[in-house]
């Protein structure tokens, strides 16, 4: 049940933990109108902080539809002064994505919508490289209800659960998965379709725990470039990217490079992305799942990834702050269940079997 | 299917009122409820090459009830840096009225009222000395159909009947009215509990024929500060910031308001009247002559312009008009001169029963 205590917690978590807002700061609340009980929890929030509150609510998650649609090309790729200005001037931002269509920009042409991402991804970026503290999160509507397959009453109760974790007792767990992953060298996946080996040598990972998500859960590096050799197959849950749900997505690599990419449905989309451009065939991230609220897939990558006794392996841009040097536009990450027959090892010692760690 | 009139009260805002140029940024107030006209707007504004600057929120930005109820007095009453920003930055502004609930501000107690409106007062100031284009007007809901006593189909009837008229004749008439009223020196106001004069010597009347305000539908004048002497009854019920006021009864002295009562919120009234040095003097005298509009609704915009009544406001006066008083508020009180009333020009009757004479 989504309760006032509870919502009121999540704000907490949000303004306290995740961004830590202090007196005299600026906050920007973005939001969608759904998620009203949420972004008043949050200036409530900030309020106690004595800080400001900016309220932003939107009609779509990342752009004025029928603006971007009708503006002059020259345009599309710029943002209002007075909208640059906000995020230069803004000391956090958090943004609750609350929408009540998931499809709501599908009328709006592919390059007019890349393109005002571009332009937004420039105001963004000196949050995205940690120099202001950000946080996204989702509140539960009946569109992501719906894309997930769930009442909206079920989907209530996931996210919450998802949110709602003991963050202190999980990050304790993932440092001490991070320190044994950053020890080793190589890491092997074995699972159904699957036998892959890519390296971390060198490389440190992070551990998402209140930080830019919320729900957090997750310990991430950036592979060394041309380790990866093998199969992978994504047989449990279809590979969802930029509103695609791609089934059975096979991908082999040698040397590091995808060379080999074949998928039971869309398929001509996954190659399309894999033909984006030169860093899209190699590995930007390595994820384990480590939220044991999250049980089940819902085709929404910031939960699906956490899932605990999954891994996750993103093809394209890589964490230039965990050491990887690989440079594309995609980064689309792909979930790999271990629950049911799968295990991970480690220099050739196995440290997961069907998702339980040994 | 959509209401046309949308669209058509879309292209009179875009066009008439703000004539947008490429490259202004339009800065929009409104909340979710007004979606389907902030859409039509965005594509309106895209089309001319200029950026919309949206500030959706459930209270009206710059005021977040929720944030101003706890944060601390001295950040309410100033608005932050950011929003300070886009006041002098934006190159035209839109106010559209869209209440869910027009009790909004009752959580507010009236110390945070008051500086919610001082802080406000930033972003009024370059609009009422008519440095910028602009507009206030509203979008139907069912709150303002609520507050008027209607169903939300006879709202729409009356605030596009009251709109989306043909305002170069209108515009003609009422400069015919202003003209006379330039001409004279001294406005006698007389009718049940109300005899009230009131000096318009050296100052000049503007005609609102639909830009500033949509629905327009008036003309009006600062009266000289120190002139008006008498009392008038508001027979028109409104509301101040959410709050219920009606049966408004003042007596002035050399232009100041020396006693006040109201049968229904009497306290605010004082409260506002406590603002400061200014919100005892009158900062408008104004003549409804709309003649879509012919019942009150208990909404400024409309009542206001109901043909056959006058209004005064306290507080701040528009320096275009000759006008030197100063206050961070300006609250219309309405007059009904429909039923028993007249106005004298000079000791000359011009218009009896809400009817003109000359």
């Amino acid at each position: 049940m989504v309760t006032e205590e509870r919502v009121d917690e999540w704000a907490r978590l949000l303004i306290e933990e995740c961004v830590g807002v202090q007196p005299g700061w600026q906050v920007l609340l973005i939001g969608q109108p759904l998620a009203r009980p949420l972004v008043e929890a949050c200036a409530r929030r900030v309020a106690r902080r004595e800080a400001y509150a900016l309220v932003r609510y939107r009609f779509e998650q990342s752009a004025n539809a029928a603006w971007l649609k009708e503006a002059p090309a020259e345009l599309t790729g710029t943002t209002a002064p007075i909208t640059a200005h906000e995020y230069e001037a803004a000391s956090a931002y958090v943004a609750i994505v609350a929408p009540d269509n998931t499809r709501d920009l599908s009328d709006v042409p592919g390059e007019r919508i890349a393109s005002y991402l571009s332009a937004m991804r420039a105001l963004t970026e000196p949050y995205l490289a940690d120099e202001k503290p950000w946080v996204g999160t989702y509140w539960p509507t009946e569109a992501l209800a719906q894309d997930a397959g769930m009442t909206l009453r079920q989907l209530e109760a996931f996210v919450l659960g998802a949110v709602l974790v003991d963050w202190q007792a999980l990050a304790k767990d993932m440092e001490r998965i991070a320190a044994r992953f950053d020890a080793a060298d190589e890491v092997r996946i074995v699972g159904a379709g699957t036998d892959i080996r890519f390296s971390l040598a060198g490389r440190t990972g992070l551990v998402d725990a209140l930080g830019a998500n919320l729900p957090g859960g997750e310990v991430f590096y950036s592979p060394v470039e041309d380790s990866a050799e093998g199969v992978i197959e994504f047989g449990e849950f279809p590979a969802c990217y930029q509103g695609h749900q791609v089934g059975g997505v096979r991908l082999r690599f040698e040397s590091g490079q995808v060379v080999d990419a074949s998928a039971a449905s869309d398929e001509a989309f996954l190659l399309a992305q894999l033909d984006a451009d030169g860093g899209a065939r190699r590995l930007g991230e390595f994820g384990i799942g480590c939220n044991p609220g999250i049980q089940r897939h819902i085709r929404n990558t910031l939960f699906d990834e956490k899932i605990a006794g999954t891994v996750h392996l993103a093809v394209g841009h890589g964490f230039p702050n965990l050491g990887g040097t690989n440079v594309s536009a995609v980064h689309w990450d792909m979930v790999k269940d271990l629950r049911r027959g799968g295990r991970i090892e480690l220099d050739g010692q196995v440290v997961q079997e069907d998702g339980r760690w040994l | 299917m959509a209401d046309p009139r949308v669209e058509a009260y879309a292209r009179l805002l875009v066009e008439r009122c703000l004539d947008v140029q490429a490259g202004m940024q339009v800065l929009i107030r409104t909340t979710p409820l007004a979606r389907p006209l902030v859409d039509a707007l965005s594509r309106l504004i895209a089309r001319r090459g200029a950026y919309v600057v949206p500030r959706i929120d459930f209270t009206m930005w710059p005021t977040n009830a929720a944030w101003a109820a706890e944060a601390p007095l001295e950040l309410v009453g100033e608005l932050p840096p950011i929003d300070k920003h886009a006041c002098d930055a934006m190159d035209a502004r839109m106010t559209i009225d869209a209440p869910e609930n027009t009790a909004w501000g009752a959580e507010l107690d009236s110390e945070r009222r008051a500086l919610t409106k001082k802080a406000e007062h930033y972003f009024f100031r370059r609009t009422i000395s008519m440095q910028i284009p602009w507009v206030s007007c509203q979008f139907p809901t069912r709150s303002l159909a609520q507050e008027a006593g209607m169903t939300l189909e006879q709202y729409e009837d009356l605030l596009y009947g009251a709109c989306l008229l043909d305002w170069e004749a209108e515009g003609a008439k009422m400069n015919g009215y202003r003209d006379r009223f330039d001409a004279a020196d001294e406005v006698r106001i007389v009718g049940p509990d109300t005899d009230l004069r009131l000096s318009v010597a050296g100052r000049q009347g503007e005609v609102d024929d639909g830009r500033v305000n949509m629905p327009g539908g008036e003309f009006f004048y600062s009266p000289v500060e120190d002139s008006a002497e008498g009392t008038i009854l508001f027979d028109v019920p409104t509301h101040y910031q959410g709050v219920p006021v009606s049966g408004v009864r003042l007596t002035f002295r050399a232009g100041r308001v020396v006693e006040a009562s109201a049968t229904e919120g009497e306290e605010t009234l004082l409260a506002v009247l406590e603002t400061d040095e200014g919100a005892r003097s009158l900062g408008e005298l104004g003549i409804g002559c709309n003649p879509g509009i012919t019942r009150p609704a208990r909404s400024t915009l409309f009542d206001e312009k109901i043909a056959g009544t006058v209004h005064l406001a306290l507080g701040a006066s528009y320096p275009s008009t000759g006008g030197t008083n100063e206050s961070a508020v300006h609250w219309d009180l309405v007059k009904d001169l429909r039923v028993g009333g007249r106005i004298e020009l000079d000791g000359a009757v011009v218009q009896e029963n809400g009817v003109w004479t000359i």
